[in-house]
């Protein structure tokens, strides 16, 4: 039951944009039927196994179990999320292994597994790989980054960092870990320099997550807050949005939720964050001094639990009970409308454009 | 009050007569005098069931293939020898009771029992009773009850048997029953040891099952002292202990491991006073379980219950025909473990069981229930029952109850999401049962339906936490037929015996169907004995099953059909007045089929087992 508790985290960080308006080139062979389009992964649930879909870019077909129907397996139990890398997909599980595929045909190459323990997130730079990993989750002090090597498929080296490595950003050589805490609670991101792997930590509010550049260059990271009602007294805390400046990691602005408020889904575009709170759509501009007041709009998402945006079109993910298919909701964001639904890998949490 | 003095005389009897009989290799079902008064008693309207001892034997693989094959339950296997759950009827493995001696052995963490940690071996028998049986057993038993008894035999005897086999996977078993009784004191004791690898292969892959290796030790003894003329004491003690590798999926492997210890001790002493025939159990349970996520760390996570109940009863005779038994008990269960804090749950409660049989055509229960326990209330439970024999060949039998299943210590305090605000699941049930004999033969057709309303569900609330709720409502309805057929032709014994369930279970809101529930399922077992060699045949017929709630079919969203097969053989090499020494050769999944019980677990491939059993 823990790890399906544990899986309340959404959105990646690594979104490939689109390419909806180089319509004017003359068409060039396609790489797969997965070239253009929307992927959706979903975490399976305790008894299901995980899976991939896709919809097509112009919305108009969508295939689900796409990995399953490329390589008659499944993707095993709690697909974490899906990083991409030039003509790749790793598909990271939270068995211990990650899966390389052709991202558009999504055709096994080969399948990462030593060294690996939780896997969470993946990100690269050049030929190498960085991928979070809570080692035995029960442990508070075994957690690291694998550090793969993408020629060799293999874990070369790790780096010890504190409890709950979730998401993995890097930007000019460094490395910015968020640590939600895995099944604790923790309160920094990491900064990992990759050429030396020394490290720094900056504070934030409990349960850092989500994590984006913005416009100016700035980091922007979702703390849910840590919200542990079942402790006596019980421990609450309070969720936000952190702005920090990346050439000296100090802190720009701290803007919290209220009380009893915990966030956990946010995506970024054009200067607009876009979080989730209780079904309802808000948005935070760069410049902003305080959390909006009033939302975007509402979605019907029965439980709300992947978020991506991308050309003005909003994406949710209602993964309902987990005990059947999810439902892809697309919104219009420019007058809130939804658009478009899609049955989708149950479970479904990460939502990314191919 | 002699009739209960005879009625323990008609048990030993009967026992001793089902030993001898167990020699021809007939894999039946059968009805015969149980140990448990309540089942004996007051379930004349109810259809029971009764797996004997040689059929436990001859299905010694699990308890899961025992009742797979000679019943109508249905079970859900993670993978063989994996976690184990029931669905009787169509309800959920939380909603069938398992019953040890007379007492509720569900685990007061998940409110269901994991068949792969009971063996059956040490038990004389097990007995199927259909349909609802709150009143007398207490939370979960809706579909039905699944009951484990150990009889004492009072009657002078020193038997034993030790039993070895050898299988494939590196499966070893060894086996020793043994019994003794002079006309004071009777003993029996048995011990079995299970060792596998469990490393099948996975049909039409390159895979091996490479993380279901399991080992398992349980000890029963059970001792009986009669005091005095009115007064026996019978002491009950089972222990089981075993360590599970906890297998993947097809492509996802795995490296969890699970520890069970669970003991079990019941002081039982009856009296046979001038007025009733009473009885007080106390009685001592304790669950205890450790997940290692990682079997290569020393990180665990654990539950554990301890259960201490006392439980008085009498059986009254009001009339010759008006028979009462009511029965006083409570309960305290003292929780721990990893994911909750120290939590009890205190439970009295009262129950009243009516017999009426005016004449010999036709008889009644009544019964009543109304326990009183901490943290929630719980619904006055009723139970009436008719039989009817119409003709010397046909008789007609109905019920119908409420029942309810308690939220488990893990719907109420794990952490993160348990719920306080739970109240038990309630259901109400009919069942209309015929059963036709003629000669060797016997038919039994049963009708049922179920209604249970605030079933428990773990969703994702609102503020992202999996929370229980007592949130859908399903119903349940569906046919039972069995047949069971025996015939003897000189020194040629044949018999059949074949279940055949058609069951509908669905959400009411959604009207579809329950996940892992299939419409259809069947089986037949064939037997044939000559003089000193028998040979059996059983064959299993499984319905699609969905494993979503959106009934869809496919490999995402449902498991196939499937059919598997065993057969046997069994040789006397010898046979005198003392010692009886057996061999025999059994071939599980005979045709090599590919198939599985849940979605992406593959089940074994064709296996063999030889056994050698020494009798003396």
């Amino acid at each position: 039951m823990k790890k399906i508790i544990l899986s309340i985290f959404a959105m990646s960080l690594f979104v490939v944009s689109c390419s909806d308006d180089d319509d004017s080139i003359t068409p060039s062979e396609p790489l797969g039927a997965y070239e253009d389009g929307i992927i959706v992964s979903g975490e399976g649930s305790f008894s299901l196994p995980s899976s991939v879909s896709f919809i097509s870019e112009d919305l108009m077909t969508s295939e689900n179990q796409i990995y399953f129907n490329a390589n008659n397996e499944t993707t095993g139990g709690y697909l974490q999320s899906i990083g991409f890398n030039d003509d790749k997909a790793y598909i990271v599980v939270q068995d211990g292994t990650i899966k390389v595929v052709n991202r558009y045909t999504f055709e096994k190459l080969a399948t990462i597994s030593t060294g690996l323990s939780l896997p969470r997130y993946i990100a690269f730079e050049d030929n190498t790989a960085y991928v979070s990993d809570w080692g035995d989750p029960n442990d508070t002090t075994d957690d690291y980054i694998a550090v793969i090597d993408l020629t060799s498929n293999s874990v070369i080296s790790t780096i010890s960092v504190s409890e709950g490595p979730e998401q993995v950003l890097e930007e000019s050589d460094k490395l910015y870990v968020s640590h939600n805490g895995g099944f604790n609670v923790n309160n920094v991101i990491s900064v990992i320099n990759t050429s030396d792997y020394t490290l720094e930590t900056i504070t934030v509010n409990d349960v850092p997550d989500e994590l984006f550049i913005d416009e100016s260059g700035d980091l922007l990271v979702l703390s849910s807050g840590a919200n542990q009602s079942w402790l006596t007294p019980p421990v609450e805390t309070e969720a936000a949005i952190t702005r920090i400046d990346l050439s000296d990691n100090s802190i720009i602005s701290t803007l919290e939720f209220s009380a009893g408020q915990h966030p956990s889904l946010m995506a970024y575009e054009d200067g607009m964050a876009y979080y989730i709170l209780n079904n309802e759509v808000y948005g935070l501009t760069d410049n902003a001094t305080s959390l909006p007041t009033s939302s975007l709009f509402g979605t019907t998402a029965g439980y709300a639990y992947g978020l991506s945006v991308d050309d003005n079109q909003l994406f949710v993910t209602d993964a309902g009970g987990f005990a059947a298919n999810s439902t892809l909701l697309v919104y219009d964001l420019a007058s809130g409308t939804e658009t478009n639904t899609f049955s989708v890998a149950v479970g479904a949490s990460k939502i990314y454009f191919n | 009050m002699t009739r209960i003095v005879l009625f323990f005389l008609l048990l030993c009897f009967y026992s001793v007569a089902m030993a001898q009989t167990s020699t021809d290799s007939i894999q039946r079902l059968d009805e015969v005098v149980l140990s448990d008064v309540k089942l004996q008693r007051y379930a004349k309207g109810f259809k029971v069931t009764v797996l004997n001892d040689s059929l436990i034997k001859k299905n010694r693989s699990s308890f899961t293939d025992l009742l797979r094959f000679n019943s109508t339950l249905y079970f859900k296997e993670n993978g063989y020898g994996m976690v184990s759950s029931p669905s009787f009827r169509g309800t959920n493995a939380s909603q069938t009771a398992v019953i040890w001696n007379g007492i509720s052995i569900n685990s007061q963490l998940t409110g269901q029992t994991d068949f792969n940690t009971i063996n059956t071996t040490n038990f004389n028998s097990v007995v199927i009773r259909s349909g609802g049986g709150s009143v007398q057993y207490g939370s979960g038993a809706i579909g039905g009850s699944i009951h484990l008894n150990n009889t004492l035999d009072f009657k002078n005897h020193f038997n034993n048997t030790v039993s070895l086999s050898y299988g494939s996977y590196e499966t070893k078993n060894v086996n020793y029953l043994s019994s003794y009784a002079n006309e004071k004191f009777s003993v029996n004791i048995g011990l079995n040891y299970l060792d596998s690898d469990n490393d099948y292969k996975y049909l039409n892959t390159d895979e091996r099952n490479t993380n279901g290796a399991f080992t398992n030790g349980s000890v029963n003894a059970n001792l009986g002292y009669i005091v005095s003329d009115k007064d026996v004491l019978k002491l009950y003690h089972q222990y089981f202990v075993g360590e599970r590798e906890f297998s993947g999926t097809v492509s996802s492997q795995s490296l969890a491991k699970y520890d069970d210890e669970n003991f079990r001790t019941m002081l039982e002493w009856s009296r046979n006073g001038d007025k009733a025939f009473s009885k007080l159990k106390v009685a001592h349970l304790q669950e205890h379980f450790k997940y290692f996520g990682n079997k290569n760390t020393e990180n665990y996570t654990f539950g554990k219950v301890n259960t201490y109940l006392i439980n008085y009863t009498a059986d009254i005779d009001l009339l010759s025909h008006l028979k009462l038994k009511p029965i006083v008990a409570y309960n305290y269960y003292q929780g721990s473990g990893s994911s909750f804090g120290n939590p009890n749950r205190k439970e009295f409660s009262t129950t009243a069981l009516l017999q009426y049989k005016p004449n010999n055509k036709w008889e009644y229960g009544f019964n009543l229930r109304q326990d009183v326990t901490s943290g929630f209330e719980s619904p006055l439970l009723f139970s009436f029952d008719v039989a009817y024999d119409v003709s010397k060949y046909y008789k007609l039998k109905l019920n119908g109850s409420k029942n309810y299943r308690v939220p488990t210590f893990n719907d109420l305090y794990w952490q993160q999401g348990g719920n306080l605000d739970l109240v038990p699941e309630t259901s109400y049930q009919v069942d209309l049962g015929q059963e036709i004999t003629y000669k060797n033969a016997k038919l039994n057709l049963n009708a049922f339906y179920i209604n249970t309303t605030d079933l428990i569900q773990w969703q994702p609330n609102d503020t992202g936490f999996w929370s229980p709720d007592n949130v859908a409502k399903t119903q349940n309805y569906g046919i039972e037929a069995s047949l069971d057929i025996t015939k003897h032709i000189n020194a040629h014994q044949f018999s059949l015996q074949s279940n055949y369930a058609y069951t509908v279970s669905e959400d009411l809101e959604s009207k579809k169907q329950l996940i892992y529930v299939p419409y259809h399922k069947a089986n037949i077992n064939l037997a044939y004995s000559y003089k000193r060699m028998s040979f059996f045949f059983q064959h299993l017929f499984t319905g699609e099953v969905f494993t979503t709630t959106d009934n869809l079919s496919g490999p995402f969203s449902s498991v196939d059909a499937y059919e598997v097969s065993n057969s046997g053989v069994n040789y006397q090499l010898l046979k005198t007045n003392s010692q009886q020494i057996d061999v025999s050769l059994k071939v599980n999944n005979l045709f090599n089929t590919a198939y599985e019980n849940v979605a992406f677990r593959p089940m074994p491939d064709r296996n063999f087992n030889f056994q050698i059993q020494y009798k003396f």
